[in-house]
């Protein structure tokens, strides 16, 4: 670690903050001012707290507040905050190891299938706390979708595909024992898959062989298919990590086409390598920037026009990342 | 790039004299090479005449005939009548297996041939392998690969033509004691020095085909394997054809199809004749059969790996799922995985045991179907376990994560998308294991084993064992507590009651001709549950892959 001694002075202030009364805002008036120098050809390192404080009209829809992430000894997200508008599409850039898609995977809790993580501070989905006792990850995962970078299709039939959660979740019963007793629902079960393909953009391609196995699709059209399928279970927000880096550009473009549909029903977060990807499609961007802090979030014309940070000027116009 | 002295044509011109004689030699020694083959398996006598020569002289002819062609291809490569690119030397690896078979015929024909006693066969062992390793390893690729080889098939094929190792030819090596001599016969010498000839020299003019140099050790390479995989073939069907053509017509004894002709079946309280009569495999042995037959063996084996299966796969898979999704992969795992890889390599005849001093007392004291069953489930339990563990690890994780984040639980995601995906390496390794345990004797002598040859009557009813009683548990199934044959005791039991002589009653084969029609049904028994598992193998597979 290429830390400067204010960077150790901030993590110091940190620690013994457990034992101050008001920790948060200590912590937060340290980091708003402090300094780190990173590696070569970057900038000096700035937070400022201003930066990171995005007003939006619109109601919001998840609440991140002081949010920590350890791997181990790695401290892999420092005291992130931010707001997510309902209903928008919120971006998430940064250069490789930044934290951006940690923090995604703490969103619906993925994070707890990785038994190093440690996650501290609060998140709050419709102004419910996720990260308490009790709370049902079935119902999280069903209103938080998720789709991941590399297409992966199940390998079943593009049906059973759609249709795997609410199937699993039980609330589509198409089993033995339900034909028996005629309680199947089958025909519910192709209108599910019907409609979830239709938003997907998928439906006319495949109406035609939805018992084909998905692994016969494109690598593009496998990623509608992982869409559909996150849609089937009637989220309201979706996650969305690097979704078109491994396709080609025509793939993509559908992809973004597709992004843009949904950001009118849905709340999609999206995490993306390509800045240009993230200019187009999104109505607000979050900048992360090595060692898992969050360096300014905004509006994405004002991120891309005129940064108030010099590393995310220096970031988006290609000097690093 | 300086350093590339020489460039060859890019295009080859079309074949030329060289190349068809090259050709025709690899053709040759491919066609030598399966004469071997089924000389060895006496499928044909080396002594039979073909137009009047004897096999032996023939194969001799064509020896000395490849041997003297691909001579002339290593000549002609070095005198540059051709178009070749060598290399300055065949390499080390070559010289040294030149030098080693030379090495051999030196000591043999100093040996057996002139008959120098004591160590007198070293000098000329030496002297021929040394200058095999010369000529290989100090001449030009094209002289050094073809020489030694082309020789090799000149001296053999020499050999057989004079008649020196003719059919009443036979060698003691005199450093053997008297009273358990090793003896090689012709039957056994001849195909293997074909063999081994028909090897290098097809190796060789492989190389003269390409022109030498890294093509030609290219060519080379190919033709070696692809003779080997050849060899490896032959052996097999050679040795699954030996006992078909010792089984078969014995099995098939009083064989007959047609309406009626086979014994009375009940089927749901309805009777009638089976269109089928296979007297072999539908009798008891007994005297009042007239065709003795096997039935009881083959239920028993039967019922036997079903019993196995039924008790050892749902343990095994079970004990996986735990060990690949929930256990932590740390020294637990591990110790569990050594653990189950030495019972795996335990020796069957200690399970046996354990059977015997275990299962028996607990299950009415004597030898029983169910605790042959237990044991050899006890057997089947460890490469279930390892294989179907193996292919759950190899079930991508993007799959548990798609299904994580769909919300749906782990122990649906392991029943819908991990087992299905590892379905078709668990049944790979039910394969492995039924092979194993259906052909297994130790355990089933000590565990189950009933008579010699049972008769008709003793044939094991497991379904219709099952018997409703009053009392708890309510159900109760006599045949299980048998004791019943199976297939690989039944072969085991009738050797060690001896072989020789006709032993059965009014029956038209001997003891010899029954216990090959034996290992002939153990074999199709065997073979058959292969045939199911690959079936059900190829349909999960074809499930998820379309």
């Amino acid at each position: 670690m290429s830390e400067s001694p204010t960077t150790n002075e901030e993590t110091e202030t940190e620690s013994t903050s457990i034992a101050d009364p008001t920790p948060e805002q200590t912590a937060r008036t340290e980091a708003s001012t402090s300094r780190t120098s990173t590696t070569s050809g970057e900038s000096e390192e700035e937070l400022h707290e201003e930066w990171t404080n995005y007003h939006f009209e619109g109601e919001t829809h998840v609440s991140v507040e002081n949010l920590d992430v350890h791997y181990g000894d790695d401290h892999a997200i420092k005291d992130v905050s931010m707001d997510i508008p309902s209903e928008s599409v919120t971006a998430l850039i940064g250069p490789s190891g930044c934290g951006k898609s940690t923090f995604l995977r703490c969103l619906n809790r993925m994070n707890d299938r990785i038994k190093a993580a440690q996650v501290d501070g609060s998140i709050e989905v419709d102004g419910v706390e996720i990260y308490q006792d009790g709370v049902d990850l079935v119902e999280l995962r069903k209103r938080v979708g998720m789709v991941f970078q590399q297409p992966n299709p199940f390998p079943k039939s593009i049906r059973s595909n759609v249709s795997y959660g609410p199937r699993k979740h039980g609330d589509i019963r198409t089993g033995f024992i339900d034909r028996l007793l005629g309680r199947d629902e089958s025909d519910a079960e192709t209108e599910l898959v019907e409609t979830a393909l239709k938003r997907a953009a998928l439906y006319e391609e495949v109406s035609d062989r939805l018992d084909d196995n998905a692994l016969g699709l494109s690598g593009g059209q496998q990623q509608r298919l992982c869409i559909a399928r996150a849609l089937a279970t009637d989220p309201e927000i979706l996650l969305m990590d690097e979704p078109a880096s491994a396709l080609d550009p025509i793939a993509t473009s559908r992809i973004e086409d597709l992004i843009d549909d949904l950001s009118e029903k849905y709340t999609v977060v999206i995490v993306t390598h390509n800045m240009q990807q993230a200019a187009r499609i999104s109505d607000q961007t979050a900048v992360f920037l090595t060692g898992g802090q969050l360096v300014e979030y905004g509006d994405t014309e004002k991120i891309f026009e005129e940064p108030e940070s010099q590393r995310v000027e220096d970031y988006i116009s290609g000097k690093f990342g | 790039m300086s350093t590339i002295t020489s460039r060859n044509s890019l295009v080859n011109e079309e074949t030329n004299r060289y190349e068809f004689a090259a050709g025709a030699t690899i053709a040759l020694s491919a066609l030598l090479f399966a004469l071997g083959m089924t000389a060895l398996f006496e499928f044909v006598t080396l002594t039979d005449p073909v137009a009047g020569v004897p096999i032996v002289s023939v194969l001799g002819g064509l020896l000395v005939l490849i041997g003297i062609v691909v001579l002339g291809l290593g000549v002609s490569s070095r005198l540059e009548l051709t178009e070749s690119t060598p290399d300055r030397s065949a390499g080390l690896v070559a010289s040294f297996v030149f030098g080693g078979i030379w090495f051999g015929i030196g000591g043999i024909v100093a040996a057996g041939m002139i008959g120098l006693d004591g160590a007198g066969w070293i000098l000329p062992a030496f002297l021929f392998g040394g200058g095999a390793f010369a000529a290989t390893a100090f001449t030009r690729e094209d002289i050094g690969s073809t020489l030694p080889a082309g020789v090799s098939a000149i001296l053999a094929g020499g050999v057989f033509l004079t008649g020196v190792l003719g059919p009443g030819w036979s060698w003691s090596p005199g450093s053997f004691p008297s009273d358990n001599a090793v003896t090689f016969f012709p039957s056994v010498v001849v195909p293997g020095s074909v063999l081994l000839c028909s090897l290098l020299v097809g190796w060789a003019s492989a190389k003269a085909y390409a022109g030498f140099g890294a093509r030609g050790r290219h060519l080379g390479a190919h033709v070696l394997i692809y003779l080997n995989a050849l060899g490896i073939i032959a052996v097999l069907f050679g040795l699954v054809g030996f006992v078909v053509s010792k089984g078969a017509p014995t099995a098939f004894t009083g064989f007959t199809i047609g309406l009626g002709v086979g014994p009375e079946v009940t089927v749901l309280g309805l009777s009638f004749s089976l269109p089928v009569s296979w007297p072999f495999l539908m009798n008891g042995a007994s005297v009042f059969v007239k065709i003795d037959g096997i039935l009881p063996a083959v239920v028993g084996t039967v019922w036997l790996v079903i019993g196995a299966v039924l008790f050892a796969v749902p343990l095994a898979v079970g004990a996986a799922v735990f060990l690949a999704e929930y256990a932590e992969q740390g020294r637990f795992t591990s110790v569990v995985e050594v653990a189950t890889n030495g019972l795996w390599s335990t020796p069957s005849i200690v399970f046996g045991l354990f059977g015997a001093s275990f299962l028996i007392p607990r299950f009415g004291g004597s030898k029983s179907l169910i605790a042959g069953m237990l044991t050899l489930g006890f057997m089947l339990l460890p490469l279930v376990l390892i294989t179907s563990r193996e292919a759950m690890l190899a079930v991508p994780d993007e799959y548990r994560d798609a299904s994580a984040a769909l919300g749906v639980s782990k122990w649906q995601t392991i029943r819908s998308v991990v087992l299905p995906a590892a379905l078709p390496g668990i049944v790979t390794g039910v394969i492995l294991g039924v092979g194993r345990i259906a052909g297994e004797t130790a355990p089933i002598l000590v565990t189950m084993a009933g008579g010699t040859l049972p008769a008709g009557s003793e044939t094991i009813d497991v379904i219709g064992g099952f018997e409703f009683i009053s009392t708890p548990p309510f159900v109760t199934n006599e045949a299980l507590l048998e004791a019943s044959s199976a297939l690989p005791y039944q072969l085991y039991a009738l050797i060690t009651a001896g072989l020789g002589g006709p032993q059965f009653q009014d029956a038209p084969f001997s003891a010899l001709d029954f216990a090959w029609a034996n290992a002939f049904i153990l074999l199709t028994v065997v073979l058959s549950f292969y045939a199911i598992g690959i079936t059900t193998r190829y349909y999960f597979r074809r499930k998820l892959n379309r």
